[in-house]
């Protein structure tokens, strides 16, 4: 493949796999009309009717992501989102999953750290069949103690299973390097011994503690007749009882006041892995579309500097690029790449190197024009399916994203000048102070290292982050 | 009455078929002068479109001393052109608002374009020049050598699939050009030449090797008179040699271990299955979607739910030009030996043989079948890909509306049939990833 890391390719992973018109076009794309309701419970439901194929996607996301987690039970918050699926007061875990199967339907459930998420798909003529088993899910969870045993027991084994590789650890240590007592250090996946703790019980109590109507959101985007849906949406949800009151907000997130390295020892490794960055924005700070333009020619296509640099120039890995993960309350940034154990030191300091420029030369009116219309261009597609529109709705409503993001993202890219380019730069992308992970190996790296701030090693095999 | 209630089901499912926007008449299809064979599906609901480009050149045409080189070439083809030197064909298509990427596979090279619908001409002058003109520059050679190692190696680094892939394939194919991975050998990797890479390209890149699928906001009328600007000056080439090696029946199980750092055991089994022309492709797919689509699947259900000795279980056939594998995957509980997993992998594949699979089950996997369709339309990337795919492998992109029927007619017998025919010790090939430690036996 020519570059994973700018855009997946199901079929190859496994295998191995400007112009004025364009403006006019790209301002003509806006958001599909939605019609809102919520309900005295405090439930938000949005509603899209899209007619291109005979699918509805259901989309519920409930104020119960990993953040809310207590370091003692971390990974509560996933188990229970998991458990949403393993029996109603009605359906078994058997049921559900041979009533869904045979309609073709699909369901997700996850938490992530801002939120747990619950995701259908379905055929529009099986609404009848499918909504009444989600929101069971949803309100009557019955947490039965043995489908609890097994799914705690796979959970434990698949700590030790995900870090046989260093892409499925490497984001845990760095958060918890950058967020440090803020929540949003919460491991997703917990760890041995915090799995070892929960019981069913604990899940219940974690339910009943979050998911609430009045912090939760729907969205329901697809083929389907407007006021039959909204019928039967008020029919199943507008009854949910559970006035727990919404969370509070948590600790600032602290800007780190020196350099930190941790190395991250994987004995039999073959190459580095490597994250460097620091504290980054709140996924609703008004400049969110200029960092993600100045984003773009860092690290955010593959023409970026960092990949031109470390790629294309130098041949020292297949990909490099950064990124902004933005959550609620802030967020992080990051610059990825990896190589092998042999060039790890000349590719950590090209990468600081190319890092350096947007400081120090700025960026070009031509390289500004070009990111402009790159994300302009690549942004209708974001917005194509029932789910990726439903995703937008729930996240409006998670993140404080403001509704015309769609409707104005042309224009407001398109306001972005050399000057203001500056200012973003200066004021959100963390230049001092660096974090940095280094996962491979530790007898090879330590000696690379100590200049970029003080340094810890860690075991991948152990069961801690920090 | 059971079967006619399930006939009246398949029924309503074909007609909401016709319902969904797109029919094969839809797309349409034409042939340039020079031999390429192009596909366009307007679809106006996005201002973007996307171009799909299948070359019938994958890992089957390599030989050893070039393995690998199908996907170095894939890499090569962005690295600088007559008109568009190194580093300008990303560059132009990204300031027009473009982007792209690309696949190897054993079989195929693909190149997608990603665009607004504004930036079409460019994409057209971009691809005509590299296809045309391509300029193996020896400096970008070398720096590519780089980056599909680092690509190999972050592979091997981070999948236990691919570790074991790699091996279970090397053994079960003992003639065929499938048993080198598509990625190739570091060795081939660090050496092949210049020489060998103009040699690939005037054999493959070659208009009338090439199918152009594209959609998404463009018009017939403009398609057509940019074709014929840009592709048909492009001189056809002879075509490429047939790949003539056929893999011997395979006579008697062999078995393959692979030690490597990891928690618990990984295994894989592997049998030899016909090419997707073969008229056993859709029971054996269907077969696939019994055994690993969703939590009610056979593997995940014994093996996940029920007895609990694996923590992920799942089955895999690709689409393929030549005669390839089914595979059997699945990822030990802790303190499980790889023995006992490979016997209740082996379990759950001598039931199906045994005793066939329920008609409800069958039907089930066919409803599947049906959604996933509708999945892939609902995006112009999924509309070119899949009109690409059943017009490389299966003959005809029109396949891709005809395949609920074609699944619809897929009897529990004919699945009982396929299990028997193929799912035997003889014809097998056992994977164990297991770490140094418990090797030892």
């Amino acid at each position: 493949m020519k570059n994973i890391t700018i855009k997946k390719i199901t079929i190859a992973l496994l295998w191995l796999f400007i112009g004025v018109h364009s403006t006019m076009a790209q301002d003509n794309f806006k958001l599909p009309a939605h019609t809102q309701v919520t309900y005295d419970n405090g439930l938000t439901v949005y509603f899209v009717v899209q007619n291109e194929v005979p699918l509805v996607h259901f989309r519920a996301v409930f104020p119960a992501g990993v953040r809310y987690d207590s370091p003692a039970k971390a990974g509560l918050a996933g188990l229970t989102a998991d458990a949403l699926s393993t029996g109603t007061l009605h359906y078994s875990k058997a049921q559900i999953e041979e009533t869904l199967d045979f309609l073709g339907a699909s369901i997700s459930n996850s938490a992530s750290t801002e939120a747990a998420t619950l995701a259908a798909t379905f055929v529009n003529k099986d609404q009848y069949q499918v909504l009444p088993i989600l929101a069971e899910m949803i309100t009557q969870p019955a947490f039965p103690e043995d489908e609890f045993e097994k799914m705690s027991q796979r959970a434990i084994a698949g700590i030790d299973q995900m870090r046989e590789s260093p892409r499925s650890v490497i984001d845990n240590y760095f958060n918890a390097m950058v967020y440090k007592d803020h929540p949003y250090a919460n491991i997703a996946s917990g760890t041995k011994k915090s799995l070892e703790s929960i019981a069913a019980s604990d899940l219940k109590e974690f339910y009943e503690a979050h998911y609430t109507p009045r912090g939760t959101v729907m969205a329901v985007v697809g083929d389907f007749d407007l006021l039959a849906m909204k019928q039967a949406l008020e029919n199943l949800f507008m009854n949910w009882e559970n006035n727990t009151p919404p969370p509070t907000p948590a600790v600032a997130i602290k800007v780190p006041t020196e350099a930190n390295v941790v190395i991250v020892n994987k004995e039999d490794a073959r190459e580095t892995t490597m994250l460097i960055g620091g504290v980054g924005v709140a996924r609703n700070t008004e400049d969110f579309i200029g960092i993600q333009v100045i984003n773009t020619i860092l690290g955010g296509r593959f023409t970026s500097m960092l990949n031109d640099e470390l790629r294309v120039n130098s041949g020292l890995t297949y990909g490099a690029r950064s990124s902004f993960n933005a959550l609620k309350e802030g967020g992080t940034f990051n610059m990825s790449t990896f190589t092998a154990n042999e060039t790890t030191k000349e590719t950590i300091v090209l990468a600081l190197k190319t890092y350096q420029n947007i400081f120090d030369g700025g960026i070009d009116e031509k390289t500004l024009a070009s990111a402009k219309n790159y994300v302009k261009g690549q942004f209708p597609p974001d917005y194509e399916t029932n789910s990726a529109i439903a995703r937008f709705y729930t996240d409006a409503f998670i993140y404080g994203i403001p509704m015309n993001y769609i409707d104005n993202f042309s224009a407001t890219v398109d306001g972005l000048t050399i000057k203001k380019a500056k200012i973003i730069i200066e004021r959100y992308f963390p230049k001092d102070h660096l974090q940095m992970v280094f996962v491979g190996k530790a007898s090879v790296i330590e000696p690379l290292v100590n200049e970029y701030g003080s340094v810890k090693v860690l075991e991948i095999t152990k069961d801690v982050y920090q | 009455m059971k079967t006619q209630k399930h006939l009246l089901w398949g029924f309503l499912l074909l007609v909401q078929l016709a319902w969904a926007q797109n029919k094969a008449s839809d797309v349409v299809s034409f042939t340039l002068k020079n031999g390429m064979k192009i596909m366009v599906l307007e679809d106006h609901s996005i201002p973007n479109a996307n171009m799909y480009l299948f070359w019938k050149v994958g890992s089957r045409n390599e030989y050893p001393g070039i393995t690998g080189l199908s996907h170095f070439f894939e890499h090569m083809m962005f690295n600088g052109s007559k008109k568009y030197g190194p580093k300008m064909f990303d560059r132009t298509m990204e300031a027009a608002g473009g982007s792209n990427n690309a696949y190897t596979t054993e079989n195929l090279t693909v190149y997608t374009d990603w665009f607004p619908i504004s930036a079409i001409e460019t994409i057209f002058d971009l691809e005509a020049d590299r296809i045309a003109d391509l300029a193996l520059d020896p400096k970008m050679v070398e720096s590519e050598r780089g980056v599909v190692l680092s690509e190999r190696s972050t592979g091997l680094e981070n999948s236990n699939f691919r570790n074991i892939s790699e091996q279970v394939k090397g053994a079960a194919f003992l003639a065929h050009p499938y048993r080198w991975p598509v990625i190739g050998y570091e060795s081939d990797i660090k050496n092949w030449s210049i020489e060998d890479l103009q040699a690939y390209f005037d054999s493959y890149y070659a208009p009338n090797n090439a199918v152009v699928v594209i959609s998404g906001d463009v018009n017939l009328v403009q398609i057509k008179n940019l074709a014929t600007k840009y592709f048909e000056p492009i001189v056809s080439k002879a075509t490429p040699r047939a790949i003539h090696t056929e893999e011997p029946e395979q006579i008697g199980q062999k078995r393959v271990t692979v030690e490597k750092q990891v928690s618990t055991p990984n295994i894989m089994l592997a049998y030899h299955v016909p090419e997707t022309k073969h008229e056993d492709y859709y029971a054996l797919d269907l077969l696939s979607a019994i055994l690993s689509d969703g939590n009610s699947s056979r593997l995940y259900s014994k093996l996940v739910d029920q007895s609990q000795l694996a923590t992920s279980a799942f089955s895999y056939m690709p689409e393929s030009i030549d005669p390839n594998l089914f595979y059997f995957y699945a990822v030990a509980s802790p303190e499980v030996a790889p023995e006992t997993l490979e016997k209740e992998m082996v379990q759950v594949i001598e039931t199906i043989v045994l005793e066939g699979v329920a008609e409800k089950e069958l039907q089930k996997v066919k409803n599947q079948k049906l959604v996933a369709l509708y999945n892939t339309l609902e995006t112009i990337d999924g509309k070119s890909n899949t009109l690409g795919t059943y017009e490389l492998y299966f003959g005809d992109y029109k396949k891709m509306f005809e395949a609920p029927a074609a699944y619809e007619k897929v009897t529990a017998d004919d699945i009982k049939r396929v299990a028997q025919k193929y799912f035997n010790k003889k014809n097998s090939t056992v994977g164990y990833l297991i770490a140094p430690e418990n090797n030892t036996k």
